[in-house]
């Protein structure tokens, strides 16, 4: 069974429908945050040291995520955690009645990073609502442009945003007797990456020095030039419409491509071998570092990568190409695979909104998807956007972010869920370079400067910050290589004189029309939800990975990923004072989501007034 | 006085926000202007880490930048212009870090693009900034009035310190790195 807490049941054909002799099927209990809260008054009554928090402001330009937390420094523990985005943005409402061509350049402006991958988005959203299919050429050449879009992202997340924590000069800060055993570690991978001791390592990973750091730098230089051969420009191209690309696909193209492609072959290779040796080193120096950032494996992806010949952009058939993806979606409950058909992804989803700056919408307007299959009223094609600004409330309202679930759950997203899902998921169709093994994803790697190789990422025991950065690693040479086997495709397409990359489109006058567009951002899962009514956009909603990691709690008081990961997060680091307590241990865990938009961390000791502060910089899409 | 000096002219801002989009507002103003063969003429949103790249990656570098942008300050009236030489020095490394997290995720700030063009050597001797002031942040696509009237004003003045630079010390501010905040 699919779905363990909505009320939908699959007959033996797979027909769903909804469960019978239930009064209000999609009923959800509303749980009071006061008890919360009154208990946290309390032990302030009686021990004197838990206070009222103050946020500073958060002015930064690009949009704002403040995370709370409460800590209890002697017992070394944090009592609670509240994740809060301070910023509306209102895509969704800029969108509302415009053309539904705009929507790919006007959503692409959400992120700073990922603007291809919004542009990418709403191009398929419309795709399904009006039935368009690229030709093969713009298939591919489009999930060429998404790769390399997250060959831009990843390193920069593993080494200029997540990195500096693990490097010997933070550490140094607060767990000096890391550093001092990591001078006598050898490392197990020094035949890929060169170095000597882990030691060695994170003295290359300081910020602005190391260089690690700044190879990464020099790195997304070559993403961004690849990119905008295909692209136009970084990070919001120019080039990606609803029904493919609009730019002229060569043999130069792709060669000016491969030129560049080919440096994340070794590259790739180099930072999954740095990022198990650091990793590794950690953990066995010791093992609390294990319930850093810890959380059940309880995670969402879309999928990736069309097939051409397969994707046709039809609701009906999205199990079909949604599965024959080069990254196959689907839902993980707690280390176990649920589904990976995409429209039980998609009908899944929901939206709750009671922390939430936004009033409840009113209706009910679309009671199945186009399958036929029951949708919630929470659901985002049924979801409205409506922005109640209000005071922040820990007991009521506290975040512009919404709480999306899928079953009710509270779900977690990032480009590790990609790997996650397709490994677990063996439903990969047949790939030179890649293989799911059911517990694994094998990743081979021709040889350029380094020997051919094949790396293996292997499903976790445990999940944590640690393995949501090391997957994150293994998704650089995992995305080379569906590049690389794409550019082979563009290859034979343009040999046999295919080289139509869009299809021509109208949009109709008259009519409703529904579409989702499920991609993925560099940090994971995103999805447009459009109705389309009368030419213009009646409805527009957007999932960003963020919108799932740094939700707020849902109805029913179930924390949000960021805030579950952080009340379970051991503080491991070492400090005299109050005053010299940094962080770092929820510091870790927070990046390892890589934040998605500008995200300042408050903690409280509760034995004082001391607030720390810190930023945890990445992109700006997360916010509505 | 070096009327040949390799020059890149920059403008710097978000769009849709009034005043604070004077540069993005400007720029085919400006591109129509009549330029010497020695001035470029470029829109630098694109990034302080891809523009130290661009720069690292010129066989002939500039010998003189000029920036383009308008970020509200206290003590000044909306419409006035200040011309600032940049100073150069440089805050403190873990500053300077955050200032990188913002580039490479987007943020857009002329002041990131001089700090972190410090620290990794790029700029010439001569480094400019106009700056506007633009009053409190608001949306919208067109400039207020008090803006408005003095466009010819700004882009005379942009003429004129890409032409010759800034030659005497009261026509301009010195800027250091250190001394600008990060909030």
């Amino acid at each position: 069974m699919c779905f363990q807490n909505l009320p939908i049941k699959f007959d033996k054909d797979g027909n769903a429908s909804l469960k019978e002799n239930v009064a209000n099927p999609y009923q959800y209990k509303v749980v009071k945050l006061d008890e919360e809260q009154d208990k946290l008054k309390s032990l302030l009554v009686r021990n004197g040291f838990i206070k009222n928090i103050d946020y500073d402001p958060v002015t930064r330009v690009a949009g704002a995520l403040a995370f709370h937390s409460v800590v209890d420094l002697q017992n070394k523990k944090v009592l609670s955690t509240n994740s809060m985005a301070t910023l509306f943005r209102g895509y969704e409402i800029i969108l509302k009645g415009r053309d539904p061509r705009d929507a790919a350049y006007i959503s692409s402006r959400a992120c700073g990073v990922c603007g291809g991958v919004h542009g990418t988005t709403a191009a398929l959203a419309i795709e399904m609502a009006l039935g368009i299919v690229p030709p093969p050429l713009g298939l591919v050449m489009r999930n060429i442009l998404l790769a390399i879009e997250y060959l831009y992202d990843h390193p920069l997340h593993l080494f200029l945003l997540a990195g500096p924590d693990y490097s010997e000069e933070l550490v140094n800060e607060t767990n000096p007797e890391i550093v001092v055993a990591a001078g006598k570690t050898k490392t197990k991978s020094g035949h890929i990456h060169g170095y000597n001791t882990v030691l060695d390592i994170m003295k290359d990973l300081n910020p602005l020095k190391g260089k690690l750091y700044l190879e990464a730098l020099s790195m997304t230089r070559v993403a961004r030039e690849a990119y905008v051969l295909i692209g136009g420009k970084y990070p919001h191209p120019q080039s990606v419409i609803p029904g493919g690309l609009s730019v002229t696909v060569t043999i130069t193209t792709l060669n000016e491509l491969y030129h560049r492609l080919i440096k994340f072959f070794d590259y790739g290779q180099k930072v999954a071998a740095i990022w198990d040796d650091v990793f590794d080193f950690f953990l066995e120096q010791n093992p609390a570092y294990a319930d850093c950032g810890v959380r059940p494996a309880t995670m969402v992806d879309t999928g990736v990568w069309d097939r051409p010949g397969v994707y046709d952009a039809s609701y009906a058939n999205a199990d079909t190409w949604g599965e024959a993806r080069w990254a196959t979606p689907g839902v993980v409950v707690d280390g176990e695979l649920i589904t990976t058909k995409l429209q039980q992804v998609n009908v899944g989803l929901e939206e709750f909104v009671e922390h939430s700056y936004y009033e409840k919408w009113d209706g009910h307007r679309f009671k199945t998807d186009p399958a036929g299959t029951p949708l919630s009223p929470n659901h985002p094609w049924n979801k409205e956007t409506v922005p109640k600004p209000g005071k922040q409330n820990w007991k009521d309202r506290y975040s512009w972010d919404t709480s999306p679930t899928w079953d009710r759950m509270p779900m977690e997203a990032g480009a590790y869920s990609r790997l996650y899902v397709t490994a677990k998921a063996q439903k990969l169709p047949k790939s030179k370079f890649l293989e799911s093994t059911g517990h694994s994803l094998k990743i081979h790697i021709p040889a350029h400067n380094l020997p051919e190789t094949t790396l293996e990422w292997k499903v976790p025991e445990k999940w944590n910050a640690f393995e949501r950065n090391r997957a994150r690693a293994y998704c650089i040479p995992y995305s080379a290589m569906v590049a690389m086997e794409n550019w082979m495709i563009a290859q034979q397409l343009l040999r046999e004189g295919k080289t139509s990359v869009s299809t021509p489109y109208e949009i109709p006058k008259k009519g409703v029309f529904m579409g989702m567009g499920a991609w993925g951002a560099g940090r994971g899962f995103l999805t447009h939800h459009l109705v389309i009514e009368n030419g213009v956009i009646a409805n527009y909603q957007i999932i960003t990975p963020s919108t799932l990691n740094a939700a707020p709690r849902t109805p029913w008081g179930a924390l949000g990923p960021y805030e579950e990961a952080v009340l379970n997060t051991p503080l491991i680091e070492e400090f005299k004072n109050v005053e010299d307590f940094q962080g770092i241990d929820i510091l870790r865990a927070i990046r390892s989501f890589d934040p998605c938009m500008p995200c300042t961390t408050h903690i409280m000791d509760n034995d004082s007034n001391h607030v720390v502060t810190r930023e945890v910089t990445t992109c700006a899409c997360g916010l509505e | 006085m070096d009327w040949n000096k390799r020059t890149v002219l920059g403008t710097i801002g978000y769009h849709n926000l009034s005043n604070h989009s004077i540069a993005p507002l400007l720029i085919d103003k400006i591109k129509q202007l009549d330029w010497a063969k020695n001035i470029t003429v470029e829109e630098m949103n694109w990034g302080p880490i891809a523009i130290v790249q661009w720069f690292q990656s010129l066989e002939t570098p500039f010998e003189r930048v000029v920036l383009f942008t308008a970020i509200q300050r206290p003590k000044r009236k909306i419409g006035d212009v200040t011309i600032f030489k940049w100073g150069g020095k440089t805050p403190h490394e873990k500053e300077i870090q955050a200032r990188i997290g913002d580039a490479v995720t987007g943020v857009i700030s002329p002041e990131n693009l001089l700090i972190i063009g410090e620290y990794f050597k790029i700029w010439p001797e001569e480094v400019y900034m106009i700056d506007v002031e633009p009053g409190p942040e608001k949306a919208g696509e067109i400039l207020t009035p008090k803006v408005g009237e003095r466009v010819m004003d700004y882009l005379k003045t942009l003429q004129i310190v890409c032409k010759q630079g800034c030659i005497s010390s009261d026509n301009f501010v010195i800027l250091h790195g250190d001394k600008i905040s990060f909030k």
